[in-house]
């Protein structure tokens, strides 16, 4: 790979320490008894099916001052935040778009993922999550009241525990409505990891990955769906494994449900907003007001001067 | 995808075809268009496949290298999808038009021979930790009429299933390093085993109906296609004496994405995800019939050359 | 909301939220929230936002220094942090500032590079440190030192032992020494304000203060280890005279004070 000289680099040949620990290479049963306790909870005692938004969800909007909208959502251990800006004219554009166009872009912070430091420049895990933002939000997003502009959406991943695109998902959609672009729908997604018959949904990151290792030809797999769910539509659905036709339409609907419940904490963290943007309105019209009668009060003083004089 | 310019009155056209089962080229919603299939063109590279379905042609290449093998899987090879669209597959193709649709495309692939139940890696394995083989598979669309993503998935089975790897004679561990003696008979090689390698099968929802196999015209009157990678059955690779002894197989899905600006309903993409599977079955048995008896062709040198490049 | 007079007659001058000109925003820290990195910190002063967090690597040091380790740092200036920074390769504002970190950290030589180094010409650490920029308001510098050493502060080194012989490197992250830090480095941004013929400091300023007194980010930052000046940097802006230079050094040395005690208060109860 050819050099940045724009940043600051280390020497080519570094390795992660943690590569020399002994207990880098794990075998599958290893991994799954780490992660399931005999009472078949997991670690951390999450139920299987128990997501992490009933207990340790954790979202905001209106995190960076300095965007239009953002958010910042917190899945116990993973961080996301996200920004919104203003829609803007798309540049070197040949031709007129009747509708707006979205441009998503994810990034990992380089400390963000547990094993190797993440490069400062894209690869091509990045890019692919982008995509899927993209075509996850696209549906929800009334594109055609901005034609030939685009919005731009950047998420950062501070720090990735499993379940990174439904949470740059959901993150989005709060940013989204933070920023005031009008949607169709409240836009929320959700995943589950598949090993064998073990079903984790919300996985965790070591979750994720024993269930991308292939064991003994179980079914296995990742499944993250988004859902505008007042609408009844799914608008990004995206599996990597293997899994047979049953574990599919199985997961399926453990998804859809699970997207439903996310509804009522994103709609809260909504009407909060919208609250505290009317109490804010509401202190800048009293602040208005009294800088009004300060300036009427020194025009009555003035008056009386000049009608004295 | 590769977008074209079609009337409204066109488009209720196709529509209305579809709705009765009846699509503008004669075909019913669940058939393909004839394909022609050739293996062995380039002559340079490890493996290669040229696939013409109708319009679309795609030539895809197989290159072979020794790479070392990453470090939290040391047993296993890597393998690489590299899509390039030529800029004279459609007009907008021209300068980087290509590229993210490229991109999606490679991402996709990868995505679909990532499980070790779809490709297993594991064969491309020299000396566990230290050496692998890592295949570049390079994919030249050069022609696009729709229906990219099939086309590219049965051309790069093709491909890898013509692929042969030179034997490795010796491997000598010298202080950490690696001494590899290859043979040096081009014809002294393993094939590999790619009969679990998957196909992408595009469901194309246009109106309320979904079809495989969507042209350029009726892909441009969707907004969402469902793309399921379905993994082939090992037995129609090999001869039959082989195959009864391979334990039966169960066709699994490997990767489902979705692509275009639109949504669907959860029991549209149920349906679809049943018809996709069913659908990469026979599609999966018609290559493997096609894959074996050009290898029969191949092996009694009676091949006879169709393509541009002999 | 802006109550701020800076070109009106009325001498009742306030920062743009409220402040007075050499008020400084509240400071918030928090050490060790991301469990995927080594080290890391958290700090907001104000709105402007910087996390940092450090991942080790083990590396060869370099034939020339074989018994130096290496500490890489970089800033980012996210696309997400402001709509003036794009995506794509650093700016060259991100590169000014990234420069001034790392110069900072490294004349104030508040990390022994030798520290790092396991065995000479063998094996070394390198330090990676990574500080993002999550909303960038102004005084980018002044915080990303205090999450960098901050940070630094509470790394744990695991014992690594290396065999001589067959060159296998064995880490236990069961046994942890942290890293010896000498000195705590704390810069301080001034913004510069012509103001008819006499100049006003602002210190800590906001972005849009920043962009008001003209140039890039602060027009100056003067930087204090320990009540010893580690480093003075003036960009663009207006001139300033002697006697402000000295009211600036010493409001510096002020702030680094306070900082240095809310950095130590803060990792002691994390403690």
């Amino acid at each position: 790979m050819p050099l940045d000289y724009r940043r600051f680099n280390g020497p080519e040949d570094s390795v992660s320490y943690r590569r020399f620990t002994e207990d880098y290479t794990k075998d599958y049963k290893q991994f799954l008894d780490e992660l399931i306790d005999e009472n078949g909870r997991r670690k951390g005692g999450r139920e299987m099916d128990e997501a992490r938004t009933l207990c340790m969800f954790f979202a905001r909007t209106g995190m960076i001052s300095q965007a239009k909208g953002s958010s910042y959502i917190e899945l116990k251990r993973t961080k996301v935040a996200c920004s919104v800006f203003d829609p803007r004219e798309i540049v070197h554009q040949n031709e007129y778009s009747t509708l707006g166009q979205l441009y998503c872009e994810v990034k990992f912070a380089p400390f963000s993922c547990r094993g190797e430091r993440k490069a400062l420049v894209p690869d091509s895990d990045e890019r692919a999550l982008s995509v899927a933002l993209k075509k996850a939000l696209e549906p929800a997003v009334c594109r055609h009241l901005f034609p030939n502009y685009q919005i731009d959406i950047f998420i950062y991943i501070l720090e990735n525990d499993g379940a990174c695109l439904p949470a740059a998902i959901n993150a989005a959609g709060l940013a989204l409505s933070d920023a005031a672009v009008p949607m169709y729908d409240i836009i929320t997604a959700s995943s589950v990891a598949i090993s064998g018959d073990k079903i984790f949904v919300d996985p965790t990151d070591d979750e994720e990955q024993l269930a991308i290792r292939n064991h003994d030809g179980v079914n296995h797999g990742v499944i993250t769906m988004s859902m505008l769910p007042e609408l009844q539509q799914v608008s990004d659905y995206r599996q990597i494994g293997s899994m047979d036709a049953d574990c599919v339409l199985n997961a399926l609907s453990i998804l859809e449900k699970e997207c439903k419940k996310i509804v009522p904490y994103v709609q809260r963290v909504l009407v909060q907003n919208a609250i505290n943007s009317f109490e804010q309105q509401k202190k800048l019209e009293e602040e208005a007001k009294e800088r009004e009668e300060a300036l009427n009060a020194k025009m009555e003083v003035w008056k009386s001067i000049l009608n004295v004089g | 995808m590769a977008g074209l310019l079609l009337s409204p009155s066109e488009k209720v056209y196709i529509l209305h075809g579809i709705e009765d089962d009846f699509r503008s080229d004669g075909r019913s919603n669940i058939d393909y268009r004839p394909m022609e299939l050739e293996t062995d063109v380039v002559s340079h590279a490890s493996g290669s496949a040229r696939l013409r379905l109708a319009n679309t042609d795609i030539l895809v290449g197989v290159k072979t290298e020794i790479d070392v093998p990453k470090p939290d899987k040391p047993n296993q090879g890597k393998i690489d999808f590299f899509v390039d669209c030529s800029a004279n597959a459609t007009p907008e193709f021209e300068g980087r038009g290509g590229e993210q649709l490229a991109n999606n495309i490679s991402n996709l692939m990868q995505r679909a021979y990532h499980s070790e139940q779809a490709f297993d890696l594991k064969q491309l394995s020299i000396f566990e930790g230290k050496q692998c083989w890592k295949l570049y598979v390079d994919i030249l669309i050069l022609e696009c009429g729709g229906n990219l993503c099939d086309a590219v998935s049965l051309a790069v089975k093709a491909a890898l299933f013509n692929t042969r790897i030179p034997f490795v004679k010796a491997a000598l561990l010298d202080g950490g390093n690696v001494d590899l003696q290859l043979s040096d008979d081009p014809y002294d090689s393993k094939l590999l085993e790619v009969g679990t390698a998957p196909l992408l099968v595009t469901l194309c929802k246009i109106g309320e109906k979904c079809v495989v196999d969507p042209s350029a015209e009726e892909e441009s009157c969707s907004v969402i296609s469902l793309v399921v990678g379905v993994t082939g059955n090992p037995k129609c690779y090999c001869s039959n004496e082989d195959a009864s002894k391979l334990h039966e197989h169960i066709s699994k899905c490997s990767t489902i994405a979705m692509n275009g600006p639109g949504s669907v309903a959860p029991q549209t993409l149920t349906n679809a995800i049943k018809q996709g599977i069913n659908a990469a079955k026979y599609l999966d048995e018609a290559l493997g019939k096609a894959l074996l008896r050009e290898r029969q062709d191949i092996t009694n040198f009676v091949k006879h050359s169709y393509g541009f490049f002999k | 909301m802006t109550s701020n007079t800076h070109t009106g007659t009325t001498v009742t001058i306030f920062f743009e939220d409220g402040r007075k000109f050499n008020d400084q925003r509240d400071i918030k820290l928090n050490v060790n929230a991301i469990k995927t990195a080594d080290a890391s910190a958290v700090v907001k002063c104000g709105n402007t936002t910087v996390v940092c967090g450090i991942k080790l690597e083990l590396a060869k040091p370099k034939a020339e220094e074989p018994d130096v380790g290496f500490l890489v740092t970089n800033v980012e200036l996210l696309p997400l942090c402001s709509s003036k920074f794009r995506p794509g390769p650093p700016s060259d504002h991100a590169q000014v500032i990234s420069n001034i970190v790392s110069d900072i950290v490294t004349n104030s030589k508040c990390i022994n590079l030798k520290d790092l180094c396991i065995v000479p010409d063998k094996l070394s650490w390198v330090l990676y440190c990574d500080m993002v920029c999550m909303d960038y308001d102004g005084s980018v510098v002044d915080a990303c030192l205090i999450t960098l050493m901050s940070s630094l502060k509470t790394l744990l080194l695991p014992s690594v032992s290396f065999d001589v012989e067959t060159e296998e490197i064995k880490v236990d992250t069961t046994i942890k020494t942290p890293l010896p830090v000498n000195g705590l480095p704390i810069a301080t941004s001034f913004a510069v304000y012509q103001q008819l013929s006499r100049s006003v400091i602002l210190t800590d300023p906001t972005a849009y203060e920043e962009e008001m007194c003209g140039g890039l980010g602060a027009n100056l930052i003067a930087c204090w280890n320990k009540g010893q000046l580690c480093g003075v940097f003036k960009f663009g802006g207006s001139n300033l005279s002697t006697e402000n230079e000295k009211e600036t050094l010493a409001l510096a040395k002020q702030k680094s004070k306070l900082v240095e005690k809310v950095i130590n208060i803060c990792i002691e109860n994390k403690s």
